[in-house]
């Protein structure tokens, strides 16, 4: 086979920007038939970009896509699909009711001219199928009552099945134990010895180190380099995943914390994403959480406020023992938790700006009828000192933009007397503008004496705003990083596992 | 920011806080008059108009019971048999003289239990609440029989005057009752926080649930409130015809949801204001009673209904999904 046959995926000077940000600069990135393609990089370094523009959920605004010799300018969801490019999720498009063998050949069943399947010759080209593979399942097993990872295998099958050329993994792993990852990596080998070119996306180096041909890193939207196999080290790696210019941040007030006043956190644990958490925090400061995405972080504060039951987990409010059950019992104990999705958990989309801020208010203050006039004056208060733009208070909160909206979510819960806030990825899809706004509303809670926990993925923005920062990985804190510790270095080194 | 209070932001706001399909109905519906005093003399009348009223208000009362639960994003289908079912149970009652102000108490009160034992087991199963209630409809639809031992029980002239008496020697009382409970309705739900957090759950439950409103509470509270006023329903119907009968009242769920639905009430819940649904239950009953004037007969009525509900709702939705 000649050298140029050998290339399924060329993609040359793609890029592709948002408003305010270039998520995907320049990248040329290449991918050979039987090759395992790693790409890492830190939240928000371009990788899903990259996957959406492959599996053509956006449009790249410049460069090509070259799938075997033939050049695209950019593809639709179709397109790639029929070129045989499958990005393999953990369980979305199956359908469950049916088998394993129906899936796998799903909506080309061997059958015969009447349109009545053939359901022997179907069972027996699964079972060859899935053999081959070495994937142990059962072909007549309905596919519901199988776990995550059997299903995932299912839609590797299949993809196999429909001869797809290119699989794209994200994140492929997540949840799983040791045995289910170690059982994925040798299939997803097993495809790309039969020819298929993978792209594999992950955090965890672990396993991006046992299975790659090659590794392409990102950041911030640029490649920063290419490894073959066996010529780089971890270190490496996540030297090259870090080094934005934090200082250039922003620059956050110094505020005095009160060490004599501490909330304690014992022991929570939910089973299966939180294991045995135990951190604490003081008066005045901002305690930061890094973590990747899915390392359980989300999961806690939905914990500690309430809102998912818990196996274990302890709150000592300033030498006080209190018991939350539900969000209700921990607004009352003054916590408040702006979620990371405000569109679908912090706001309600069809009500008015006014009517959002008064929510959590309404509902754990003393009262039956709404006084109107003290409410909305309340309320104007809160549109000033935040300054939210908005023409009128009664503004449907669909029309305001995403910083305007993180604000409005601040103030319903400044409105209901918070003391804890829990920020969880405060400043994801907003404009920098309103970003440092919310970074300065942070600052002056704590210098109110708030006490403030913070989730983000965006490790300047943690690293500019957090007195001290708690990292975790699968579920567990793997480190505590002090001031002086605090770096992004340090921060990748323990939450993706890598050995330094 | 200083200039929120002019009229013209005044008449936006107005319009956002869900008013946009009380307009359009009021649009249509006096359109729908001016057509049908045009056609025919006798439809501008004092007589007919009050009739309509009459006529309509006991589904308006049952269809406001019905709106506050689909507030909060629950379907009740249950009020046509449990208004079957609490018919049967006043007019036993009524029968084994009981005094009649307590046999109202009563009736209420069962209407009010039925209710909320719907929305525990709503809010327990968690079943989606379309399928629950069409489950609780039979079984109300076998209570409505097995009450009564299938038969249909006359009342013999008592509480006749609770559902025909006439204020002033010409206005039906039970137009008072629907105004009253539509003035109470609109009270509760515009200005009262139960209101609030019903339309907040609706709106969005996660955003709801996690500003400390609790959930299940206040939806039990939406299904009771929907099973009282079926059971007051089904005191006026029975006064107007004189007997209980298992069957009645099965039209009632679909009726209600769809005045309720005209009057701009999402089947999703957290949208809708209770004038917007009392001109959706003017607008059916406007509707009927045109068909009954112009000599429409019956079954085409039924066709003609199903129609004119479609294109109402389908005009509503155009003025309620524009963008301001």
């Amino acid at each position: 086979m000649a050298e140029k046959d050998s290339i399924l995926l060329e993609v040359t000077q793609c890029r592709k920007s948002f408003p305010g940000v270039t998520a995907f600069n320049k990248v040329d990135f290449d991918l050979d038939r039987g090759e395992i393609h790693c790409v890492v990089g830190e939240n928000g370094a371009g990788k899903s970009t990259f996957i959406k523009m492959l599996s053509g959920a956006l449009h790249p605004d410049e460069g090509t896509i070259k799938i075997e010799g033939k050049e695209y300018f950019s593809l639709t969801p179709a397109l790639a699909h029929q070129l045989g490019i499958q990005t393999i999720y953990q369980e979305l498009p199956l359908a469950l009711d049916l088998t394993v063998a129906e899936n796998i050949f799903i909506g080309n069943w061997p059958s015969n001219k009447l349109g009545v399947i053939d359901y022997t010759k179907l069972f027996r080209e699964a079972k060859s199928l899935l053999d081959n593979l070495k994937i142990d399942l059962d072909v007549e097993a309905i596919v519901r009552t199988l776990n995550v990872p059997q299903k995932q295998s299912v839609q590797i099958a299949r993809a196999m099945a429909s001869e797809a050329k290119i699989f794209i993994l994200d994140e492929p792993t997540a949840a799983y134990s040791s045995s289910e990852i170690s059982n994925l990596l040798s299939l997803i080998k097993k495809c790309a010895a039969n020819g298929v070119g993978v792209i594999y996306i992950s955090h965890h180096l672990e396993e991006v180190f046992e299975i790659h041909d090659r590794i392409t890193v990102l950041r911030d939207g640029n490649k920063v380099a290419s490894h073959k196999k066996n010529e780089v080290s971890h270190e490496q790696i996540i030297r090259e995943m870090v080094g934005r210019d934090v200082s250039k941040f922003y620059t956050r007030e110094k505020v005095e914390i009160d060490y004599s006043k501490v909330i304690e956190f014992q022991n929570f644990s939910d089973g299966s994403m939180v294991l045995d958490v135990n951190f604490t925090v003081n008066k005045g400061e901002i305690l930061g959480f890094a973590g990747m995405v899915g390392s359980g972080r989300t999961e806690l504060t939905r914990l500690i406020f309430g809102a998912d039951k818990r196996i274990s987990g302890d709150i000592i409010i300033e030498g006080r023992h209190v018991s939350i059950d539900n969000p209700k019992e921990a607004i009352n104990e003054g916590f408040a938790y702006l979620t990371e999705d405000r569109q679908k958990t912090g706001l309600i989309l069809g009500h008015s700006v006014e009517w959002n801020i008064m929510l959590a208010h309404l509902n754990n203050s003393k009262g039956v009828y709404i006084n109107e006039k003290r409410e909305s004056a309340s309320v104007r208060h809160f549109i000033e000192t935040l300054d939210i733009k908005t023409p009128s208070i009664k503004q449907i909160i669909k029309n305001l933009s995403g910083g305007n909206q993180q604000k409005v979510v601040l103030a319903k819960w400044l409105y209901a007397n918070a003391n804890i806030v829990i920020f969880d990825e405060p400043t994801r899809g907003i404009d920098i503008g309103s970003k440092e706004e919310i970074y300065k509303a942070m600052v002056d809670l704590a210098k109110h004496g708030k006490y403030i926990v913070m989730i983000s993925s965006d490790m300047p923005e943690l690293i500019a705003m957090c007195d001290r920062i708690v990292v975790m990985t699968k579920g567990k804190i793997t480190k505590v990083l002090e001031k002086e510790q605090i770096s992004e270095e340090n921060i990748l080194t323990y939450s993706i596992g890598g050995t330094i | 920011m200083k200039n929120i209070f002019t009229q013209n932001k005044k008449i936006t706001n107005w319009m956002n806080r869900g008013n946009k399909s009380v307009l359009y109905l009021l649009v249509i519906i006096i359109f729908a008059i001016l057509v049908m005093s045009l056609l025919d003399s006798k439809f501008f009348t004092a007589r007919n108009l009050l009739n309509i009223l009459n006529q309509q208000s006991t589904l308006g009362i049952a269809t406001i019971g019905v709106t506050i639960a689909m507030i909060s994003g629950c379907i009740d289908l249950t009020i046509g048999n449990l208004l079957a079912s609490s018919a049967a149970v006043a007019a036993l009652l009524l029968n084994a003289e009981v005094n009649v102000a307590l046999v109202i108490l009563l009736t209420c009160l069962f209407g009010l239990v039925a209710g909320f034992i719907n929305g525990l087991i709503v809010v327990k199963t968690g079943i989606d609440t379309f399928i629950a209630t069409l489950g609780l409809m039979s079984v109300y639809q076998g209570l409505a029989l097995i009450i009564p031992g299938g038969n249909n029980i006359y009342l013999k002239g008592k509480l006749a005057n609770f559902g025909t008496y006439r204020v002033a020697g010409f206005i039906p009382i039970p137009i008072f009752y629907f105004l009253t409970v539509a003035l109470i309705a609109y009270f509760v739900m515009r200005f009262l926080r139960f209101g609030r957090r019903l339309y907040s759950i609706g709106g969005n439950p996660e955003t709801a649930f996690l500003a400390g409103i609790n959930l299940s509470r206040n939806k039990i509270a939406a299904y009771a409130i929907s099973g009282l006023l079926a059971s007051f329903t089904s005191l006026i119907v029975i006064s107007r015809i004189g007997q209980s009968q298992p069957a009645m009242g099965v039209a009632y769920p679909l009726e209600a949801i769809a005045a309720a639905v005209i009057g701009g009430v999402k089947l999703s819940g957290g949208s809708g204001t209770i004038p917007g649904v009392f001109l959706g239950v003017i607008l059916l009953g406007l509707i009927r009673n045109s068909l009954n004037i112009l000599r429409v007969q019956s079954f085409y009525q039924y066709v003609m209904l199903g129609v004119v509900i479609i294109i109402a709702v389908t005009l509503s939705n155009i003025g309620s999904n524009k963008k301001l």
